[in-house]
């Protein structure tokens, strides 16, 4: 279907018309321009209201397996002896309880916050200090048990005036006295280089680049913003979301993607893959961010039907009666919001299409099978 | 084998007079400072009480020379009595932790006035080259 | 021809010119080659060679005794004539029927002389004295054993197959070969060979062999035929260890094995290693204390890995969930065997072992012996070193850095403040 869509694009591009598609169509050439939060309104109380999060955090579909994979650069050279208990039951639950608590720390989002603004703030200012010397002074406030934010670092320029630092100084500074682990003092080249970075997206290492992009910068920090803004719109066009799936970026994707309005291949995706709940779900998170979707409220009501069911991590073999009813009405609110305001009608139909064809067939199945097993 | 902490190693008299100086570590031809604490008689060469910060007077690539302060701890010797040298309180001073010390003001008319003073000369030479041309 | 046929019967060992005489052999000969009588005899040419070597290697009653003339220093008899040949000579002869056929191609040779041989001499001293020093077998470093070219340790190749069973992809590693000395009433003391080997094909079959006969390599062929009749199957966990610590004995050796990860790699005596690699374990720590006889070692640690329990079992046996814990996994609980039924925490004894690793060891503890600090560690030099490195400490990874940024150790500050010779220059 999306062959067809391709086939269609290259033949005549101009007569499609819509953002999504446009935005498609020149990613693939990889020209990809950044977009920060730089706007006049602020993700962060959006992204931290605990509906979204919640949202956000089912969309990622974690998967212990992926969640717990093996790590490469996990800070140990040598792998460990593995060790063994024997646990009752009850044990057995807390630990997994544990392990819960465990995903939840590694599945933590990084945050998606507004750009960061410069710091203006002078203390004082001495004409009689000009001359006393060319370079700057800066003074760090090394007092044990401050946090980075709050730490008093102040410059004497040689004018004599006496100002609080700007945040790139004071970055620099901070990691200078008080360092942390994995972050460079000088910006890596892998970053610095767009050249690097765009050999690094195209062999697809997106999680590599957001790790390091996380050590590196601060979540509010401009080079933060493009460098993960390129990120997703590479995964966007490559339509490689399931790399990013179960690990912590997900979530700040998917909120990206529909923060501008261009979830839609995500959409698509999702449709495709059977994932009819999720992609109610992320009609629901559009709803909640934007409040432009067709039947908003009733993808809203549905999400809360929704996120009770346990997470599905692959296609499901059988089904019960309830499964039918929900799924049914998910496809029929995803019709109304690909009729009302989706970008990219043509393919989700046909994929809504072929998922009701093979939901048919499941039907069929699983109901011939209840009778053969004299349940009904 | 690690440095001594900053916590300081030396020995510790309660009532007798201590100062906060510089003391200079580093190397031949690379000044560094510390900011320490320790008692009025001491030598530099001896462990101190507590170092409370450091100072480079090499300015670094950005044209700056950087400055640490433990304002807690430097203010809990200052109640304690300490003495603070005239190199210490000029920092303290451009920090803004104390009033401008009055040397940093002597140094900086000082240097104004040498300015002047070299701006002056080169004119000079360059009304004399011009008459001696024409 | 004669002569020649009773020099390679080593018949006769005497110089050729002794023998021409007696046997009154005449050359046909223009040359000056002497055919008279030799008028002086000595001590040499008097006696045969066999008596001649006897005066020098025979060795008193008395010192036979005290172990005169073995070992090292002891002189053996050797063949002086070693690489000469009748009809060659000091003078390189053409002797048709002799040193050369009568009739080469449709050629009737004729005797003639031809030129010397400058190094014919030291030729024949080589050859001669390469009897006497003692060779050493060289071996190619992949098929050396343990030590040299001892065999223990070495490959010995798959069993012989048995009827039309071949052993594919099965190779045997000595693991002990020595001389027995068996005392018995007719023929006195006699020297037998005992082999032990270990066979496998590195995918979890493997058996060892002991074999005996009088000589070596029959004993060795014995022992991997009879290791190959007794093969065993182990389970190897994940494909690279076993399946959990254990302890095992066998007579006065006590072995305990412990489970690793993967890419720690064998840790363990040397015959338990080479089992290990004939059964395809890849990681494990194995610690021997008692007697160090090997053949009880390999037996100990068969007995062991056959007495391993897998995690289903063990599960079984405690009624409790087996639960794995990986690092590299940020410690997810993963469980590996559940048992059908499953006791709570009030069935559970007071005195219980629930510590897995006690319960499979069967509550032995591994002697862990105290490390002592590097002799160097103690003494005051080394601490010194290591005050006047305090001052080096971060100098290579500032190069680093520097080579890293500028391509060569320089800082910004060597452009504003270069070094006096380039100054000049």
């Amino acid at each position: 279907m999306s062959l067809i869509f391709r086939r269609l694009a290259r033949n005549n591009p101009r007569n499609i018309v819509t953002d999504a598609q446009i935005l498609i169509i020149s990613s693939r050439k990889l020209s990809l321009v950044p977009s920060l939060y730089d706007g006049d309104q602020d993700p962060a109380p959006k992204f931290f209201s605990s509906n979204v999060q919640i949202l956000l955090k089912r969309l990622t579909r974690p998967d212990f397996n992926k969640v717990f994979r093996k790590r490469t650069n996990h800070g140990f050279s040598v792998l460990k002896t593995p060790s063994y208990k024997f646990l009752t039951n009850e044990e057995l639950e807390e630990e997994i309880a544990k392990a819960n608590e465990k995903a939840d720390r590694l599945l933590q989002m990084p945050p998606v916050v507004k750009i960061q603004q410069h710091i203006e703030d002078v203390l004082s200012n001495d004409p009689a200090l000009i001359g006393y010397d060319t370079a700057k002074y800066i003074f760090t406030d090394i007092t044990f048990g401050v946090a980075n934010e709050h730490r008093i670092i102040i410059e004497r320029d040689p004018d004599g005036t006496l100002r609080s630092c700007d945040h790139d100084v004071r970055k620099r500074l901070n990691q200078a006295y008080f360092p942390l682990n994995g972050r460079k003092l000088r910006e890596p080249l892998m970053f610095a280089d767009i050249e690097k970075l765009n050999s690094l997206l195209d062999r697809e290492k997106y999680e590599f680049v957001l790790d390091r992009a996380c050590v590196q910068y601060e979540p509010d920090e401009p080079s933060y913003q493009r460098v993960t803004s390129i990120t997703y719109q590479h995964v966007d066009s490559k339509s490689k979301y399931e790399l990013l799936r179960s690990t912590r970026h997900f979530g700040p994707m998917t909120f990206y993607l529909t923060w501008h309005k261009s979830m839609d291949n995500l959409m698509l995706e999702l449709i495709q893959g059977g994932a009819v709940r999720e992609a109610v779900l992320l009609s629901a998170l559009r709803q909640d961010i934007h409040g432009d979707v067709a039947n908003g409220d009733v993808a809203r009501t549905l999400a809360q039907q929704i996120l009770p069911t346990p997470v599905q991590l692959t296609k499901p073999e059988t089904l019960t009666e309830e499964d039918i009813q929900l799924d049914s009405k998910c496809v029929e609110c995803i019709e109304k919001y690909i009729t009302g305001t989706s970008s990219m009608k043509s393919q989700q139909e046909l994929a809504l299409q072929g998922f009701r064809e093979y939901y048919q067939q499941l039907i069929d199945l699983s109901r011939g099978l209840k009778k053969a097993h004299g349940k009904q | 084998m690690s440095l001594p902490p900053a916590s300081g190693t030396g020995r510790y008299f309660a009532r007798a007079a201590k100062s906060i100086r510089l003391i200079r570590q580093g190397c031949t031809n690379r000044p560094f400072f510390h900011i320490s604490v320790t008692h009025r008689r001491r030598l530099n060469s001896q462990p101190v009480i507590e170092q409370l910060g450091s100072y480079d007077p090499m300015p670094n690539i950005n044209n700056e020379k950087l400055v640490a302060l433990n304002l807690e701890r430097i203010k809990y010797w200052l109640g304690q009595g300490a003495h603070v040298t005239n190199p210490v309180a000029e920092l303290l001073g451009l920090s803004g932790f104390f009033p401008i010390h009055p040397r940093s003001y002597m140094t900086a008319w000082r240097n104004r006035r040498t300015e002047r003073e070299n701006l002056a000369k080169l004119e000079e030479q360059k009304a004399k080259e011009a008459t001696t041309a024409s | 021809m004669s002569t020649k046929i009773l020099t390679l019967c080593n018949i006769i060992s005497r110089p050729v010119n002794v023998l021409l005489k007696q046997n009154n052999v005449t050359p046909n000969l223009k040359t000056n080659f002497s055919t008279t009588s030799v008028s002086c005899i000595s001590f040499f040419n008097k006696l045969p060679a066999e008596k001649l070597w006897k005066s020098v290697t025979s060795v008193s009653n008395a010192g036979a005794k005290k172990g005169r003339g073995r070992g090292t220093g002891r002189i053996r008899i050797r063949d002086l004539n070693r690489g000469q040949v009748i009809g060659v000579g000091k003078i390189n002869m053409l002797w048709p029927g002799l040193s050369a056929p009568v009739i080469r191609g449709r050629e009737l040779l004729k005797q003639q002389r031809l030129p010397d041989d400058q190094e014919r001499l030291e030729k024949l001293t080589k050859i001669r004295d390469s009897m006497t020093k003692f060779r050493r077998i060289r071996l190619n470093p992949i098929e050396r054993g343990w030590s040299g070219s001892k065999l223990p340790g070495r490959s010995l190749g798959p069993p012989d197959p048995i009827g039309e069973d071949e052993f594919t992809g099965f190779d045997t590693k000595v693991l002990q070969l020595r001389s027995l000395l068996i005392m018995k009433g007719s023929l006195g003391r006699t020297r037998n060979f005992q082999a032990m080997v270990v066979t496998g094909n590195g995918q979890g079959l493997a058996g060892f062999g002991l074999g005996r006969a009088k000589e070596a390599p029959a004993a060795l062929r014995k022992a991997k035929n009879r290791a190959g009749q007794k093969l065993m199957h182990f389970e190897i966990y994940n494909g690279h260890t076993i399946y959990h610590d254990f302890f095992t004995a066998f007579g006065k050796t006590k072995i305990f094995v412990q489970k690793k990860n993967e890419g720690y790699g064998l840790m363990c005596h040397r015959a338990i290693k080479e089992i290990c690699q004939a059964i395809g374990i890849k990681d494990l720590r194995a610690k021997v204390e008692g007697s160090n006889n090997l053949q009880h070692i390999v037996k100990a640690f068969f007995i062991g890995l056959l007495q391993q329990r897998t995690h289903q079992q063990l599960a079984e046996e405690k009624k409790l969930h087996l639960v794995e814990y990986k690092d590299e996994n940020e410690n997810f609980p993963k469980v590996v065997a559940s048992p059908s039924e499953v006791r709570t925490k009030d069935q559970i004894q007071k005195n219980e072992t629930l510590d897995f690793t006690q319960y499979v060891m069967k509550d032995k503890v591994i002697l862990k012996k105290r490390k002592f600090p590097r002799f160097y560690e103690t003494m005051p030099h080394y601490k010194v070193y290591l005050k006047k490195y305090e001052k080096y400490r971060n100098h290579e990874k500032i190069r680093l850095n520097l080579k890293t940024e500028y391509g060569e150790v320089k800082s910004f500050l060597t452009d504003k403040y270069p070094e006096k010779a380039e100054q000049e220059a």
